[in-house]
């Protein structure tokens, strides 16, 4: 009895384990701290709010999405030939591996690229941003 | 012991057949009301009373002046929110515009959004924001007008909503939704930001417009 019981919790176990993917963490993410404005599939919102699911300003700007993510990004943009104005928050709450994942969701999730983000690449940029200060 | 062996399936089954059954679509009216007595032809009766939307004035997107005229005699939907809102408020008017438009072609609903940021929201920048969002004054009025106005009448929609300097964006806000009848009564409370609650502010709302 306790040992199909152990088993049983085992497998729960190992399922939980199975979501802890940094794809996963970086949906939550997204639900967490983006959904509200960007929408649950990035869609965006009219052009109050810009897209980040299949967006060309998110994949042109691989290399600026950590800092923007950590700092926030105001002033006008076009995403997808739409101008968007506006201000975005940064948020200082996110650590480094937390924005990796984030990014990463975004990316691969939202806008099918296929080359993977790095701990390393995030790491890079973010060091950046910290010191130019954005 | 046998009789409540039968207890248990017996009640599972009335359950399903009770909620297979179309019970909704009577609507209630919601809020406060007053119990009246009366004589009516020379008989004593007892009436409950409900509260109805008191008269109020507003300025929309376009400078056009929003009344409980305006909403005469149709059924109309109304919120609080303001357009630098950081948290609830984009979800919410994603909400609403699937409202707007599922009902495109139905002058008799009206969707109402009060502005509680009367300072920043202007009359030009809620119609920057109403452009911007794709929608007309036609059938989605944005107000905004003299604050306490908006917060009493928030108010005596039962919606809360409150100047909070710790809030994101500086005020705090629910983000509900209110189901107004032809006779400005409320019908139905529902979560703006939740697609389930408006899908059933959806259907209630065709159930008002057929009644």
């Amino acid at each position: 009895m306790s040992k199909s019981l152990g088993s049983l919790l085992l497998i729960v176990l190992l399922f939980a384990a199975c979501d802890y993917k940094p794809r996963n963490q970086g949906r939550v993410l997204y639900e967490r701290n983006c959904q509200s404005c960007h929408m649950e599939s990035g869609q965006g919102l009219g052009r109050l709010l810009p897209p980040v699911a299949n967006a060309d300003y998110v994949v042109e700007n691989r290399a600026e999405l950590a800092c923007i993510i950590r700092h926030g990004i105001s002033g006008p943009i076009e995403v997808n030939g739409v101008a968007y104005e506006g201000e975005m928050e940064g948020n200082l709450q996110l650590t480094d591996v937390e924005i990796n994942n984030l990014v990463h969701y975004i990316l691969v999730d939202l806008n099918d690229q296929k080359e993977h983000y790095v701990i390393g690449e995030v790491r890079e940029q973010l060091v950046k941003c910290s010191q130019g200060g954005k | 012991m046998s009789r409540s062996k039968w207890l248990l399936p017996i009640g599972v089954v009335l359950l399903l057949v009770s909620c297979g059954e179309e019970l909704k679509k009577e609507l209630p009216v919601l809020g406060p009301y007053k119990v009246v007595d009366e004589v009516v032809d020379g008989v004593f009766v007892t009436d409950t009373m409900f509260t109805t939307i008191r008269p109020f004035s507003f300025t929309d997107q376009d400078g056009n002046e929003i009344t409980h005229a305006t909403v005469d005699g149709k059924v109309y939907v109304t919120d609080f929110f303001f357009t630098s809102c950081p948290t609830i408020c984009p979800k919410m008017k994603q909400q609403m515009l699937r409202v707007y438009d599922a009902y495109e072609d139905e002058p008799q609903l009206v969707l109402l959004s009060h502005s509680i940021d009367p300072i920043r929201d202007s009359v030009g920048r809620l119609k920057e924001y109403a452009d911007k969002l794709g929608i007309t004054s036609d059938r989605w009025h944005m107000v905004t007008g003299d604050r306490d106005s908006i917060y009493s009448m928030a108010k005596h929609y039962m919606i809360a909503a409150q100047v909070d300097e710790l809030a994101p964006g500086g005020y705090a806000h629910s983000g509900a939704f209110l189901l107004i009848d032809r006779n400005k009564q409320i019908r139905g409370i529902y979560d703006g930001t939740s697609e389930d609650e408006v899908d059933a502010l959806m259907d209630d709302i065709q159930w008002l417009l057929n009644e």
